[in-house]
């Protein structure tokens, strides 16, 4: 029987894999970053729990490493698809793999690179080198060469200093051919792009950032490493504010609630009071949309003293000469205009489906609706909104749908 | 069979800077007595590999213990058949990255790591597989609801038989109760008529589905693979299923405890007897002013505390099949928060378009029974002001209670249904892994689990029939479900010495074992996952696994030197548990952070699975102090074994007695809990532990 | 507390008039925030906006906020559910004029299109009526000299008297508006005369300050400027031109400061109304719904100047339409004049009257 291919290797991909796998049936599994885990693995903590991703990611790579009905590429995306459920011919296109996959990861290349790249890990905020590891429990677990950034053959320092020959700069990009039965498409989501909300200054103010973003600035491994500093000065704010609906249920931007930004804001508060208990944090807010028994988590956060949730979107962001910020809102619940001065802003921006390059139903949004050719799955944010608990189940729910084709 | 066993040393990644290799081979060769001892200055490479593959095929080695990076790096080169016993000795990340090179200190802890290593290929086997004689395939969904209805489809079209049992005489469960259902696919503008009658009618196509309506189940016994079912529908009537998914669904909340928001009044009505009413009556003429209260008794500390997910869209809904019925109506809903996430957003956008259907969020202050009305006063409006409405009827958004497992009725020694989480519902304690449950191969789905609509029920219920199809696939391979998929290894237990003290079978978060009368633990293997914490919790040390044994780790303890006391070098062992503090140990090495070299680790399965027989033996050994590093325990547990950390913080009190008793320090044992992110704090548990051990003083028992 | 029963018919009447979907507003508050005029306390137009989802046409009426907002429409621009709030409070102050209308019948034919024959025969039928009185009903010999098809002392006498009794009218509706504005919270005692509020509103009217803050659209400010005080010029020469009527000093002669002023008044009249339909034309994004309301007396008050600068022309050159245009010239005199309270014109009183009323409670504006 031919294999199901997964396409995506976030937690929802991660999570088919492995589900079809251990059923005992073949799984290909690509990726387009040089490696797995996709937007989770750059996060600190999960909401309700504030666990590390990390954890259950370990858990599961190692289920992965283990399980050889499992092949996966990374550095891979899906060119063309053809055929029908049972009998799919795919083509996939490996980009140029610089580093082999014997590169032990022993860091020996990072002495010698004189290149240095923006790390897109860490959405730009630090460097590394052009030949880098994508972070420090990268899956698979070797470096990788950034191809903008990287002088090749007229440097050649890393390879000379390689011992165990693993880097090849004259890589070629190479095409696959594969036949699967069934495909599940997990090709996940992107933040929207908070330069478009004109009236939030994200693009000119350095200390507004985005919530992903933010991510790597309270995360030991991000940014700051254990400390969070703010953009313009590195130092640490005490005073900060988060911004709702940043995008989300806006005609303007994205009409529809993208279901995270609410609970992932309430995160993002207790994981700053736990690293600074003192500091002071408003969240600024349309609906209050945490849904279940993540409801206790809002009561913690609503008896913390500390973080003051208000009723009311924020119109408008400026910035002082201090590069502080000046937060406009209107406080519904006491019909007043506010103005809040916040050393750090994080915006809470919405999901938008991740491109894909074949051509399947999209809504008006671009989520990939349920209605495909037999055989093809869309799973998690590839077709609506969800959190990472409700990608993991809709991932294992596409898991059956896939064997379901013989 | 001999045990033949190859050593193979790599000296790159600074492996051969930092330690002298030579002397390892000493260890090996001379001390050990090993034969076959190799060094590679790259085991990964292809020749390494080589290497290895043609001494096990040229010298018939059944034991390879390659010392060279972690045994998470480099884990599908290093892949030998499956009856070679494969040990890594971590001399890469936890010596040689995180050491001083060329140091004394270093060289001693990478030749203890060797020797724990030998030890250890000598005191295990390879585990075979616990595979029962007849398996079965088919599955038992328990509650003929949508989730229960849209789990059964799924599994038989994936070609398993499945028996859907229901205790009503009508499939369907609520959906049969409903006047029309919530639009989930796009543009979701109109509302759907219920598809509860379709549903059943593609469920009875299905030859491999067996419908059991009026039956309830009187016993569950076995174990995955083998479960058998004892039905009731008037006579009892057996089957065996390999897994079951269990979706009991809801019950609505009491709503006579809701006599404040109205409820008693005639024309106030939950939102399920409103359901009902239009169902019931399509051509009835509805009151003019309807009034809907959100959060009726859910979100709220004296009724139900969590939010109930539905029933905001449940009220859109209906709001806008009154406006439907009956132009002339207004509709008022008061709300706390309206919570149509997602892409269910747009519905509620489309019943705003309304012009008659009112929305404000505010509080019910009180509400009064007039002749003609009723009269409703609300506070902390959007209108800025409180407001008063008199309304003809009031729908109570009322919030969903989960019917339990209770149903099942498992013969378990730990009890007749699923565990509980807060609030009962049966739901994974785990963001990554929804589909954890407690008791090997049983599933729950829908809102049982967790509040949820219909659409996220029946996605739920197809999650749920692929992990019941998984177990019983797995089961047949004699492997482990999840986390530790793919283990063969089962626990053995050598009756002859057990006490009955009943620990295993109250410790075991699985409920893997059950007793006789007298107490003796009886084994289900199938439900185990491996764990080990059985281990730990056997007083008379009568639990083992094949390639995890209280032998093994005692002897890999005995194995360390422990220098005397007069060279003031410490020894402090570590027990790490695998899952998450291992890979922190990892990364402190990979980020070249150093701490001190007195420690020794050793990975286990849990930290719950560390046996009180270790922690003797090590201090007899002479180690001066014992650390236990495992996940979080507490309210959000991280242990994914549910309370093995928690077990070991209890257990770790009790052993601190024991020790005042020995006229020992407790001190010397200490329990710390780390995530695995927590790497950058590695250093400081560590040196701090170390530190408080010199200032103790050595281990009175050294050289005894 | 308030007993709310949502009056529907407004509200639909509201929606028709502002082009507005208003119920998918889902008080968020960013209108409140982005509008550059809205004061910190009770801010509008969010609360607005619930009030005209529900129904609460008193709560509107007599809202001097509705009153405050000069729509520049950033609240629309910026609204993420697309319910334009700039063109319901514009709805809100459209049904003001017919809801404080004296006659009531008067506010009705100037705020529907079907009434607009009639609208436009109440003057036709008067203004020729006064000219059978005075006998001068038709199109005299010789050289254009209008004072000979409307002799000026009747002119002036009854469209003074018709004015005056229109305002008049109007005041009394505007008083009503006031004590409804005073109901809307007794808390709020109003302090300081009409004269010493108004005269602390000064800038704010002289200058038009608060037309500055606009960030969506800079035109706004220039044109209503321009037509600001091209009319205010137009009614000081007018002003003049009665007194010289009177002194027998009339027509002026073409160089005559007044008429030059005159001129210049008309010029600034015809670029600022000539930017404000352009944008309303081309800018309809920006500028939000244009209503009937909107187009009577942008339309009247334009077709009023170009008018006027051809009936001037038409006396130098002897035309021989002259006359008609004259009438014409004078039905639209009737629709700008007039009509005041009853069509947007009157926002010229009731946001003066609002202001001096938010001045009162010391209400200020950002």
């Amino acid at each position: 029987m031919k294999p199901v291919l997964v396409i995506g290797g976030g937690m929802s991909g991660v999570t088919t894999t492995v589900e079809i796998a251990e059923v005992g049936k073949d799984v290909i599994l690509i990726e387009k970053n040089p490696y797995l885990g996709g937007n989770v693995v750059k996060f600190n903590n999960y909401f309700p729990k504030l666990c590390p991703p990390t954890c259950g990611l370990e858990i599961n790579f190692r289920r992965i490493k283990q399980n050889s009905r499992i092949k996966y590429y990374t550095s891979t995306e899906i060119q063309e698809i053809s055929g029908e459920k049972g009998n799919f011919k795919v083509k996939l296109k490996t980009a140029p793999q610089y580093v082999k996959n014997n590169c032990t990861a022993c860091g020996k290349c990072l002495d010698v690179c004189p290149e240095e790249r923006p790390d897109k890990f860490n959405y730009g905020f630090t460097k590394t080198k052009a030949i880098y590891l994508p972070h420090e429990m990268a899956f698979p677990y070797k470096f990788n060469i950034d191809d903008e950034y990287c002088k090749k053959e007229s440097c050649n320092k890393c390879v000379e200093v390689c011992e165990y020959d693993a880097i090849n700069l004259s890589a070629k990009e190479e095409i696959i051919d594969i036949e699967v039965s069934s495909v599940v498409v997990a090709t996940g989501w992107k933040n929207y792009d908070a330069s478009k909300i004109d009236n939030l200054n994200y693009s000119t103010s350095k200390n507004i950032i985005t919530n992903v973003e933010f991510e790597r600035f309270i995360t030991s491994n991000g940014v700051g490493e254990n400390k969070l500093l703010r953009p313009s000065d590195n130092s640490e704010p005490k005073k900060l504010a988060f911004v709702q609906c940043a995008g989300s249920r806006d005609e303007n931007h994205l009409p529809y609630c993208s279901a995270v930004c609410c609970s992932a804001s309430l995160k993002h508060a207790l994981t700053i009071q736990e690293l600074y208990p003192k500091s002071e944090i408003k969240i600024f807010y349309i609906d209050m949309r945490v849904t279940g028994r993540n409801e206790d988590f809002l009561i913690k956060v609503q008896d913390n003293k500390n973080i003051g949730l208000v009723k009311g979107k924020v119109g408008k962001i400026t910035e002082t000469e201090s590069n502080n910020l000046i937060l406009e809102a209107e406080d519904i619940l006491s019909g007043k205009k506010m103005n809040y001065k916040a050393e750090m802003v994080v915006l809470a921006t919405g999901i938008v489906p991740s491109d894909i390059s074949i051509n399947l139903n999209k809504d008006q949004n671009n989520f990939i609706t349920d209605l495909q050719t037999d055989g093809i799955y869309p799973v998690a944010c590839s077709r609506k909104p969800m959190d990472v608990s409700s990608s993991v189940k809709d991932a294992t729910a596409a898991a059956l749908k896939a064997i379901q084709i013989k | 069979m001999d045990k033949k066993v190859g050593v193979y040393i790599c000296s790159g990644c600074e492996i051969g800077k930092s330690i002298d290799i030579e002397k390892l081979n000493q260890v090996a060769s001379s001390e050990q007595n090993i034969s076959i001892c190799k060094n590679h200055s790259s085991l990964c490479s292809v020749e390494g590999v080589d290497l290895i593959n043609n001494d096990i095929a040229s010298e018939n080695l059944n034991r390879v213990i390659i010392a060279a990076c972690s045994p998470r790096a480099k884990t599908e080169v290093f892949d030998f058949p499956e009856d070679v016993i494969l040990e890594r000795a971590n001399l890469r990340e936890q010596v040689a990255w995180c050491y001083e090179p060329e140091n004394e200190d270093t060289q001693m802890a990478a030749e203890d790591y060797l020797r724990m290593a030998v030890t250890k290929v000598n005191n295990i086997d390879v585990p075979k597989p616990f595979i029962a004689e007849s398996i079965s395939s088919e599955i038992l969904v328990v509650g003929g609801g949508i989730t229960g209805i849209t789990s059964a489809i799924e599994g038989a079209k994936a070609g398993y038989t499945v028996h859907i049992v229901e205790k009503e005489e009508r499939l369907g469960g609520w959906l049969n109760k409903l006047h029309k259902q919530i639009p989930y696919t796009v543009p979701y503008n109109t509302l759907i008529d219920p598809e509860i009658e379709e549903k059943i009618k593609e469920l009875e196509q299905f030859e491999n589905i067996k419908i059991h309506i009026s039956t309830t189940i009187n016993k569950i016994d076995g174990q995955p693979g083998q479960f058998e079912v004892f039905l009731n529908n008037g006579k009892e009537e057996k089957i065996t299923v390999g897994s079951i998914v269990t979706s009991t669904g809801w019950k609505p909340y009491d709503a006579s405890k809701l006599s404040h928001l109205g409820y008693g009044i005639p024309n106030v009505l939950t939102n399920v007897e409103f359901e009902d009413l239009v169902k019931n009556n399509p051509d009835k003429e509805l009151p003019k002013n309807i009034l809907f209260i959100q959060c009726a008794g859910s979100r709220d500390k004296d009724h139900l505390p969590y939010c109930s997910s539905f029933c905001c869209g449940t009220s859109l809904k209906q709001a806008k099949y009154i406006r439907d019925l009956s132009p002339e109506s207004n509709v008022f809903v008061v709300y706390k928060d309206i919570r149509t996430l997602g892409l269910y957003e747009e519905f509620y956008k489309e019943v705003q378009k309304d012009d008659q259907i009112f929305f404000t969020k505010g509080e019910i202050e009180e509400i009064t029974e007039n002749d003609n009305d009723i009269k409703v006063n609300v506070k902390d409006t959007l209108l800025g002001e409180n407001i008063s409405l008199s309304v003809d009827m009031i729908v109570l958004a009322t919030g969903m209670v989960p019917n339990g497992t209770e149903d099942l009725n498992l013969n378990y020694r730990l009890g007749k249904g699923l565990p509980e989480l807060k609030y009962n519902f049966s739901d994974s304690h785990f963001i990554c892994f929804p589909y954890e449950t407690r008791r090997t191969g049983i599933y729950a789905a829908g809102s049982l689990r967790a509040p949820m609509d219909i659409a996220s029920s029946k996605e739920d219920a197809t999650g749920a029939m692929l992990k019941a199809i998984q177990t019983i696939e797995a089961t047949k391979r004699g492997e482990a479900v999840h986390p530790r998929s793919g283990d063969k290894s089962y626990p053995e237990l050598y009756l002859d010495r057990c006490t009955d003290c009943k620990r295993c079978t109250e410790e075991c978060p699985f409920g893997a074992y059950d007793e006789n009368e007298k107490g003796t633990p009886i084994q289900n293997p199938n439900r185990c996952r491996r764990c080990g914490i059985c281990v730990g919790s056997c007083p008379e040390r009568v639990i083992s696994f094949a390639d995890y044994s209280i032998n093994s780790v005692s002897a890999m303890i005995k194995s360390v030197e422990i220098p005397d006391e007069f060279e003031e070098k410490p020894r402090i062992l570590v027990f790490v548990c695998e899952n998450d503090a291992y890979p922190a140990f990892d990364m402190a090495g990979q980020k070249g952070l150093k701490y001190s070299p007195y420690i020794r680790v050793i990975p286990v399965r849990c930290i719950g699975s560390v046996n009180k027989v270790w922690i003797s033996d090590a201090l007899s050994q002479g180690f001066d102090g014992i650390l236990q590093i495992g996940c979080k325990p507490g309210d959000d547990y991280q242990c994914h074994f549910i309370h093995g950390s928690e077990l070991t913080e209890t257990r770790g009190e009790n052993l601190q007695e024991t020790l005042e008793t020995m006229m020992l320090e407790p001190e010397r044992i200490r329990t710390e809990f780390v995530e695995i992110t927590d790497y950058h704090k590695i250093p400081d548990i560590i040196n701090d532990y170390v530190e408080e051990i010199e200032l103790i003083g050595p281990n009175p028992f050294k050289d005894m | 507390m308030i007993e709310v029963s949502p009056d529907i018919k407004f509200k639909k009447q509201l929606k028709r008039i502002s082009n507005s979907s208003l119920n998918e507003c889902m008080q968020c508050g960013t209108c409140s925030v982005v509008c550059s005029l809205a004061p910190d306390e009770r801010p509008f137009p969010r609360k607005e906006m619930i009030w005209a989802g529900w129904g609460m046409k008193d709560k509107l009426i007599g809202n001097p906020d509705i009153w405050l907002c000069h729509q520049c429409g950033d609240c629309s621009t910026y609204c993420p559910r697309g319910v334009k709030p700039a063109d319901v409070l514009s709805a809100v102050r459209e049904i003001s004029y017919q809801h404080y209308a004296k006659p009531k019948f008067l506010g009705k034919i100037l705020n529907d299109p079907k009434w607009f024959p009639v609208a436009i025969l109440i003057p036709v039928i008067i203004i020729s009526a006064i000219l059978i009185m005075a006998g001068t009903f038709q199109i005299p010999e010789g050289p254009v000299n209008y004072s000979k098809f409307f002799p000026h002392a009747w002119l002036n006498s009854s469209f003074s008297f018709l004015w005056f009794l229109t305002i008049g009218l109007g005041i009394l509706g505007l008083r009503n508006f006031r004590n409804d504005m005073k109901k809307q919270d007794p808390d709020l005692k109003p302090t300081g005369s009409f004269i010493k509020n108004l005269f602390s509103i000064r800038k704010e009217i002289i200058l038009h300050s608060n037309f500055s803050t606009c960030t969506a659209q800079k035109t706004r400010k220039i044109a209503h400027f321009l037509v600001f005080y091209g009319f205010i010029l137009l009614l000081f020469v007018t002003t003049f031109a009665i007194y010289a009527a009177v002194t027998h000093n009339y027509p002026l002669e073409f160089k005559n400061p007044f008429k030059i002023i005159g001129n210049i008044a008309a010029i600034m009249l015809f670029v600022g109304l000539g930017i404000m339909i352009a944008n309303r034309i081309f800018n309809k994004k920006d500028f939000g719904n244009s209503t009937y309301n909107d187009w009577l007396f942008l339309v009247s008050l334009f077709l009023l100047t170009v008018s006027g600068v051809i009936v001037e022309a038409a006396r130098f050159i002897n035309w021989g339409l002259a006359y008609h245009l004259y009438f014409f010239h004078l039905v639209c005199v009737w629709f700008v004049i007039i009509y005041l309270p009853y069509t947007k014109f009157g926002h010229l009183l009731f946001r003066v009257v609002a202001m001096v009323y938010a001045a009162s409670i010391n209400r200020k504006l950002k």
